[in-house]
């Protein structure tokens, strides 16, 4: 994101403060994108779309506190979505659900050159199962919603050693389960 | 959090056609606006509590300034004597 839209959004915020229609925007921009990160990790619609308005309407509720630290307004929405999920399921009690989709994952098995078939999802999905929910929580952020580690640290309330350490043992375990040469920062 | 999750797998995202259905900014500002009249007027009855508390304890003060613990408080008395009715200041009153 680049300086200019950062100070857009900004401004966006600060008139927020003062008229919280003007908040609609962001929320038009960001709705999307906060909705499909919540619902991969709910796989219901309903309760997707409850958690959601919840997320923007904390947002929208502190948005006087909102300090620029950096990150993105965006960074701040995950935070809060995350926030979200994450005492709905304290208050449930249930082992939490990722609902993954399939072409992002044949996107990662097709950079490694590897037939697609039911055998290498069926393994896929047990190496998932047995991945801890951090580091579930890591590699969604950064393979699903393009987050870089300073960002995923932010938003997951971690240090950007131990979103990086997340993400590199996730993809060790990949690389020997399935012996896959996936490119990854530049490193195989 | 370190417990097993149950992964399921779909096609792809959803789309931005489906989700626009529950998009709905007028409803959020709804929900805003009654969080904002409901903190209204929880501020507005926080500070009629901190005011007539104020006032009782101004109020009860004020007596106690006016009937020192030290002091008895006297009345007045009508007492009749010899068949006359006589006004009588300043008789103690019974402690009990």
């Amino acid at each position: 994101m680049s300086g200019e839209e950062l100070q857009k959004e900004y401004a966006i915020l600060e008139r927020s403060r003062k008229d919280p229609r003007a908040f609609g925007e962001l929320y038009e921009k960001y709705f999307d994108r906060i909705f499909n990160y919540i619902f991969r990790q709910t796989d219901d619609e309903d309760l997707t779309a409850d958690l959601c308005s919840q997320t923007f309407l904390n947002a929208l509720k502190h948005v006087g506190r909102y300090e620029f630290r950096g990150y993105p307004f965006s960074a701040w929405l995950y935070k809060i979505a995350s926030n979200e999920v994450n005492k709905h399921y304290r208050k449930l009690k249930t082992e939490k659900v990722f609902s993954i989709e399939e072409l992002r994952i044949r996107e990662l098995i097709d950079q490694a050159n590897v037939d697609w078939d039911d055998e290498v999802i069926g393994r896929l999905m047990n190496y998932l199962r047995g991945l801890p929910t951090e580091m579930l929580e890591v590699l969604e952020l950064r393979f699903y919603e393009d987050k870089d580690f300073k960002e995923i640290a932010f938003i997951l309330d971690i240090t950007e050693s131990g979103a990086k350490m997340r993400t590199y043992r996730a993809l060790d375990r990949l690389r020997k389960n399935f012996n896959l040469r996936i490119k990854y920062d530049g490193k195989e | 959090m370190m417990g097993r999750n149950e992964i399921r797998l779909r096609r792809d995202r959803m789309s931005s056609g489906h989700i626009a259905r529950h998009r709905n900014y007028d409803e959020l500002m709804e929900r805003h606006q009654r969080h904002l009249r409901i903190r209204r007027i929880a501020v507005a009855c926080i500070y009629i509590i901190l005011l007539i508390s104020l006032l009782a304890i101004f109020i009860v003060s004020k007596q106690k300034k006016h009937n020192p613990p030290g002091k008895p408080s006297t009345t007045t008395a009508l007492l009749q004597v010899n068949g006359e009715c006589q006004m009588v200041n300043e008789v103690p009153s019974p402690r009990l």
